[in-house]
């Protein structure tokens, strides 16, 4: 009897303690998470309220104050109407679509010539993933150089050519174009290379010989058990690539300074060139807030989608 | 369907030997069980049989033809690895149908023949399955249905059972034998496990260190193990083996036992060309002995393991330490002094330096 009163209210007790303990818990992370809220979100809720104003460092007033410059919502309406910010966004988005591909293809490509050992294997390893590490201003320089007119670059051009090669790279739209995205498959490459090697080192041998002994040749073994078991880990690449891909900066600015003319300009030399030189921060921060609300719309949409695809 | 030979097979992985000189003829429609401890060399012969890694001397021939260099997916061979190795990321029917696709068989008769093997292995309902999350019995009898559907020649089992409980495993054994029955393939299954061996195979190959010691039907391995190791290693518990010496007792040749005290005099056909004073191995198996009144091996009883059907008494002094297997009846208790009779013609002899099997001279 004693048993089954004990049975009924164990639950309960159970609950109230729930309850109690989930209450303490609030409590004590309050603290923390009221840090982060404010990290997070006051960036946020200031750029909104700059962005509805024509607020300026060089007005003489606090950004607290910038109320008195409202505008409404024209620094939007100048947004929809600036050519040049569409065409920086448009360009941006070019050189994902060029630069992500490109490095993905490479990347899987020498992930499957590095998966199997070979002699040096190890050393040619390392060597791969050397442009990775190095910082993304000095790669701009390495280029940059690189790409001069009596550069390294003309100079194997003309030793192959037989004449004398003076192609102003950085000076000419198309080619500062290819120049920069050179750059940034260069630098790039070995990212993707690591995380797939990785993902390939991770799909199980005893598959891949079973399938083998079933019959399938190399081109079957990738296609129905190497792919299908890197999904996840393609998906993670890609998604960092194209995120990162997006806010592309220092090798750009420091090999054509977005130039010449604005034909290497991307989003984010497109944003540092108005705030230094124009220094219209309102505008500046409605720019800023469009762009990460299409980015997190894209992303979210695009993670939903994969990880869908991940989980079936 | 088809034969196996193997000859002078060796491979060495740098300076470390897995196998030496092996020669096995395995005939067309046997179900040959390779079978020893760990490290013994038996999986390294199943994957050269099945092409994963190449011999390092010797050969391998399908019939009449030489494996040399022939790629593991030409070798029409069925594997079944220890861990199945299930694509996981498909469907039951996918991964059934895994190995038709790659050959390009066309999609009439895949599915024709899937569904015949699906049925056969009772998956009929699970086609439409992911194969992740399937349980260990389901997984097992899809790993031999993806590659029996391919109606291998040759089917290598490579230590299948070791993965599934003891009560499944006894279902499986009846099940694997009755598949071999059915797909009539010659089948080689490697195990560590005797029990499986014994109760599956045609014939056994007995493996140690690299090197084959005995192949004979499990009976014949069993009564007749060529080496000492073959006869520790098989039986449940193994056979007993108490070091001696050779000596003349009248007409008749004993073996003096040490502290065990003098053996019943060995049987005609045991000694004959026995030198005397010949260092030996005395083995008998534990469930050939009895107890008496009369002569034998006199032994204390250090233990006594009640195991059910059967009593193992743990006896011995010294040096020597010797299990006899009796009915649960046994009026014996740990401390006692037991006298062993034990059946001259159950007695093998050992050569206590090559540790081979002294047979009978005639």
């Amino acid at each position: 009897m004693t048993m089954a009163a004990l049975d009924t209210n164990t639950p309960v007790m159970e609950h109230e303690d729930t309850r109690d303990s989930r209450r303490l818990g609030i409590w004590l992370t309050l603290p923390a998470q009221i840090l982060v809220l404010f990290i997070a979100v006051f960036p946020i809720l200031m750029q909104v309220y700059i962005s509805l104003t024509d607020w300026s460092p060089l007005d003489g007033i606090g950004w607290w104050q910038a109320h008195e410059l409202w505008n409404s919502f024209a620094n939007y309406s100048d947004l929809m109407a600036d050519d040049r910010f569409w065409s920086a966004l448009g360009r941006t988005v070019l050189v994902m679509a060029i630069c992500v591909p490109v490095e993905f293809l490479l990347g899987l490509g020498l992930a499957i010539l590095f998966v199997d050992d070979f002699p040096g294997r190890r050393f040619l390893y390392s060597v791969l993933l050397i442009p990775m590490m190095v910082v993304p201003a000095v790669a701009g320089y390495m280029f940059f150089m690189l790409f001069q007119s009596g550069g390294p670059v003309n100079d194997i051009l003309s030793f192959f050519y037989g004449a004398p090669v003076t192609i102003a790279w950085l000076a000419d739209p198309d080619l500062a174009f290819f120049a920069v995205i050179v750059s940034d498959i260069w630098q790039w490459t070995p990212l993707m290379f690591l995380i797939l090697l990785a993902g390939m080192v991770g799909v199980p041998e005893d598959q891949l010989r079973a399938a083998t002994l079933l019959g399938a040749s190399w081109a079957t073994r990738f296609r129905t058990i190497v792919l299908p078991r890197m999904k996840t880990i393609i998906i993670i690449a890609l998604a960092i690539r194209v995120i990162e891909n997006f806010k592309v900066f220092d090798n750009f600015y420091i090999m054509t300074g977005g130039g010449p003319g604005v034909a290497t300009e991307t989003i984010s030399i497109y944003i540092y060139k108005v705030t230094q030189q124009e220094l219209i921060w309102g505008y500046v921060a409605a720019v800023a807030l469009v762009i990460l609300i299409a980015l997190s719309v894209v992303s979210a949409i695009a993670i939903k989608r994969m990880s869908r695809g991940v989980s079936q | 369907m088809t034969s196996i030979h193997l000859a002078n097979l060796g491979k060495t992985f740098g300076s470390f030997t897995a196998l030496r000189n092996m020669n096995l003829e395995i005939a067309d429609g046997e179900f040959v069980a390779l079978l020893g401890p760990s490290g013994c060399g038996k999986s390294t012969t199943m994957n050269m049989i099945s092409g994963m890694i190449e011999p390092s001397e010797g050969e391998i021939l399908f019939g009449e033809r030489d494996m040399r260099g022939v790629p593991m997916s030409r070798r029409g061979v069925g594997f079944v690895f220890q861990n199945y190795a299930i694509f996981t990321h498909m469907t039951v029917y996918e991964n059934l149908a895994y190995g038709l696709c790659a050959t390009g068989v066309g999609k009439a008769e895949r599915e024709r023949r899937v569904n015949d093997m699906a049925e056969f292995l009772h998956l009929t309902a699970l086609l439409k399955k992911p194969a992740a999350g399937l349980s260990v019995n389901i997984l097992q009898r899809l790993a031999i249905g993806r590659s029996a559907i391919m109606e291998p020649a040759i089917f290598l089992l490579d230590e299948p059972l070791s993965n599934v409980d003891a009560a499944f495993r006894a279902v499986m054994r009846t099940e694997l034998k009755h598949l071999q029955r059915e797909f009539r393939q010659t089948m080689v299954y490697v195990t560590h496990d005797q029990l499986e061996a014994m109760t599956m195979a045609d014939r056994i190959a007995v493996m140690d260190h690299g090197k084959l010691l005995q192949v004979g039907t499990p009976i014949d391995v069993y009564n007749n193990p060529s080496n000492v190791f073959v006869a520790g290693f098989l039986g449940s518990p193994g056979m007993n083996l108490i070091k001696g010496r050779s000596v003349a007792s009248g007409e008749a040749m004993c073996i003096d036992l040490g502290e065990a005290g003098l053996s019943a005099p060995l049987p005609g056909a045991l000694f004959r060309g026995l030198p005397e004073g010949k260092a030996v191995v005395y083995g008998f198996r534990p469930e050939h002995c009895e107890l008496t009144d009369d002569d034998g091996l006199r032994l204390p009883v250090n233990f006594v393991e009640r195991i059910g059907a059967r009593t193992i008494l743990h006896m011995g002094q010294g040096g020597h330490s010797i299990k006899g297997v009796f009915d649960n009846r046994v009026p014996v208790r740990q401390g006692d002094i037991v006298t062993l009779a034990i059946d001259p013609s159950n007695i093998r002899l050992f050569d206590a330096d090559t540790g081979a099997a002294i047979v009978e001279t005639h």
